[in-house]
């Protein structure tokens, strides 16, 4: 589907779909990408993405106080604070970029969390990607 | 779905000097405790998907010590050195490893035994107890041919004292059989080495090569004041602990022996606590008296466990501290009761010597009098034996623990040094390793002595308090069943969940093993693009991090052995210095964009 939003996944190992078969996960969406910690992700990622053709990303960080390396879910989300306001002075709506903090081993929770987040993305129309 | 791999990339290694997290460290056979929370952190909720995956976890934790089952109800010394102690109290790992033993005791009772080619030279244990046996099951996997002589009706020795509310029957019976039967140990009860026609000499002559000495401490301390034995000590109503405890262990001693009973007993050692508990649990009035004072903190504190403490007393123990016992008082040959006067000092500057207050004497009427001051080994069997020096004391290489009288013979265990059940099992592995040396005539001694270096507790903002370890309550306990509640899969998984993993990636990999990751790659740090500012260093979680001066200017460094690869730094820093060597996330990041611009181009 042409005017679909496109929306980029990244989800932590450690606290989402640990339990279930990675290719399985991908069905949930065309862009999931696990990766060891959420606090690995950097603004460049995330920026890349955007440039690249996303028009929003879901990042599915550990429970608070059980990140597997101490805090890396609480650096990205401060990260996000920073990265939100950055965006939306350059005029890109900070709903493009969400956190949830929670735990799923088996990832069945992922497709109805993109599924609710493309909706969003739906709303807001496809990224003007001239404003990065 | 749940699949653990323990080869390759996903081995733990072993290296001469390395970090440990602390627990490890103060484990005496450095079990890979982080490896086994982690995995449980990441058992499926679901109990019969999880069923196989605790299993599977059991496996790899029995593989390196078959007595996990039982140091899951009995040691947890590891919780004494956690990082957590003083943030919010330690991992509960001995629940932890009970929650997998009680998974695991049905499945190992039939659980398949190995088949092990043994061809090797023959070598006698003599002893079934903890250090005995590993070394016997140690010995019989490295190919030797493993015969064990018990001199009681049983294997386990001392373990069978350990009160069946703390450790239930079956998971002895059920570990000291599956580890037997697993390796295929020769094993011959009612044989005592020492006395009539079994000597050593005579181990000898069958073809045993080489024999491990580990017969533990079979003779109770007596009582003794001012350095002679206390009078009255043969008086009916006197008994020893060790005794008592094996009596009871074997069915001998009827419910309800004591009701209606005053028993003291004396002594302030865990064992004490066990005797005092057991005769409590059989009906009796019980009181403890310990020469050593309340406060645990001070030289002359009590010795006992604080959950023995505390446990006594909610059963309505009474436990008289800073007392010692001058005189048993005897009445037509039966005890009646014991003289106490005031200890007010236990230990000085050169060891045990107590000091006493005549003044303040105290008097204990009691019906019963269980001494639990201690125990110590057969000497007369080993002197008969040649393994004792000019003194009197065993001669021994406390690090190889070869005799020095005999060059075949290896001692180790309680016998040699008294001490927690996980070191006796230290020392079966030392003598097994120590063993196959002698016989492959190898250097006794080359790289024996491993340092561990400890990591430190990793920052963060907040840390977890400990669960509640349910007891049943007092009145409700007082019987031979477990008084302690084990972990049910959710919780266990909680808990294991709090363990902060703060050892090193090399003496774990559980996240290698699951499939997390392929493999661990620590960063790397581009020198000619460091401008050393030092934001990386506060990145890390782990103190991983240091400036460094060099020719340049000043550039950050990273340990290896503490870093975790977790990119905290590789994000943080401003001058993409660091990297993750070929980070898949890198390239995955590019791929993603690729997918991203066809589906884009496709659209428009």
């Amino acid at each position: 589907m042409d005017d679909e939003p496109k929306l980029v996944c990244f989800s932590c190992k450690f606290g989402w779909g640990y339990l279930t078969k990675q290719e399985g996960l991908k069905d949930a969406s065309d862009f999931l990408m696990p990766v060891e910690c959420s606090g690995k992700l950097d603004a460049i990622h995330l920026l890349k993405v955007f440039k690249e053709g996303a028009d929003g990303i879901l990042i599915l960080a550990c429970e608070e106080e059980h990140c597997h390396f101490q805090e890396g879910n609480f650096r990205t989300v401060k990260m996000l604070y920073l990265l939100k306001e950055v965006l939306q002075a350059h005029g890109i709506e900070k709903d493009r970029v969400r956190i949830a903090l929670s735990l799923d081993p088996e990832g069945r929770s992922i497709p109805g969390r993109i599924a609710q987040m493309k909706k969003s993305l739906m709303a807001l129309g496809p990224l003007n990607r001239t404003l990065l | 779905m749940w699949n653990t791999v323990s080869k390759g990339a996903a081995a733990v290694e072993r290296a001469v000097k390395q970090y440990l997290p602390p627990c490890q460290e103060q484990c005496p056979i450095n079990e890979d405790i982080q490896r086994t929370n982690v995995l449980i952190s990441l058992l499926p909720e679901d109990p019969s998907a999880a069923a196989p995956a605790i299993l599977e976890i059991g496996d790899y934790l029995y593989d390196k010590n078959p007595f996990f089952p039982v140091c899951g109800y009995v040691c947890g010394l590891c919780e004494l050195e956690c990082n957590y102690h003083a943030k919010g109290g330690a991992i509960k790992r001995r629940l932890l490893k009970r929650f997998i033993s009680d998974t695991y005791i049905p499945y190992l009772e039939t659980r398949e035994e190995w088949t092990l080619v043994k061809h090797r030279e023959n070598v006698a244990i003599v002893g079934g107890g903890p250090a005995g046996l590993m070394a016997g099951y140690d010995l019989s996997k490295r190919g030797y041919r493993v015969t064990v002589f018990e001199a009681s009706d049983r294997l386990g020795g001392a373990l069978w004292l350990i009160p069946r509310y703390r450790l239930p029957e079956r998971v002895l019976a059920s570990t000291l059989e599956g580890m037997v039967r697993m390796v295929g140990m020769d094993v011959k009860l009612n044989t005592r080495i020492g006395q009539g026609k079994w000597t050593l000499d005579k181990l000898k002559n069958e073809g045993f090569k080489a024999v491990f000495i580990a017969q533990g401490t079979p003779t109770p301390r007596t009582l003794t004041f001012d350095r002679n034995p206390v009078d009255g000590q043969d008086l009916s109503g006197v008994m020893y602990g060790q005794t008592f405890l094996y009596e009871v262990s074997h069915g001998n001693i009827r419910p309800n022996y004591f009701t209606g009973k005053k028993v003291l007993v004396i002594g302030g050692g865990n064992v004490a606590f066990d005797v005092a508990r057991t005769a409590r649990r059989l009906g009796g009035e019980t009181a403890i008296v310990a020469l050593e004072c309340e406060d645990k903190s001070s030289r002359d504190g009590i010795p006992a466990d604080v959950e023995e403490i505390r446990g006594a007393w909610e059963e309505g123990i009474r436990i008289v501290y800073s007392r010692g016992v001058q005189k048993i008082i005897g009445e037509s040959e039966r005890m009646k009761g014991v003289v106490c006067p005031k200890c007010t000092r236990v230990y000085d500057e050169k060891g045990f010597n107590p000091a006493f207050d005549p003044a303040d004497t105290l008097v204990l009427d009691g019906d019963v009098l269980i001494v639990t001051v201690g125990q110590g080994p057969d000497w007369t069997a080993l002197q008969t034996e040649g393994l004792v020096d000019a003194h009197g004391r065993l001669s021994v290489d406390p690090v190889t623990l070869q005799s020095r009288n005999r060059k075949w013979a290896f001692v180790g265990g309680d016998l040699r040094k008294i001490g927690f059940m996980v070191e006796a099992m230290q020392d079966g592995l030392v003598a097994a390793e120590s063993i196959e040396r002698h016989l492959q005539e190898r250097d006794m001694t080359e790289g024996r002595k491993r340092v561990f270096e400890v990591q430190d507790i990793p920052m963060r903002r907040h840390y977890l308090t400990e669960p509640e370890v349910v007891w049943i309550p007092p009145e409700k306990r007082m019987h031979f069943q477990l008084f302690e509640r084990g972990f049910t899969l959710t919780e266990a998984i909680e808990e294991a969940r709090r363990c902060l993993s703060c050892g090193p990636c090399i003496s774990c990999k559980a996240c290698v093993s699951i499939g997390l990751r392929d493999s661990l790659n620590p960063v790397e740090v581009l020198t000619d693009r460091c401008c050393g500012c030092g934001i990386c260093v506060s990145a890390c979680f782990y103190s991983a991090i240091q400036l460094k001066d060099v020719d340049m200017g000043r550039i950050s460094v990273t340990d290896a052995f503490k870093c975790k690869a977790c990119g905290m730094c590789v994000s943080a820093c401003p001058s993409g210095a660091r990297t993750l060597g070929e980070d898949p996330l890198d390239a995955a990041v590019i791929t993603l964009a690729a997918g991203l611009q066809k589906q884009v181009g496709a659209g428009a």
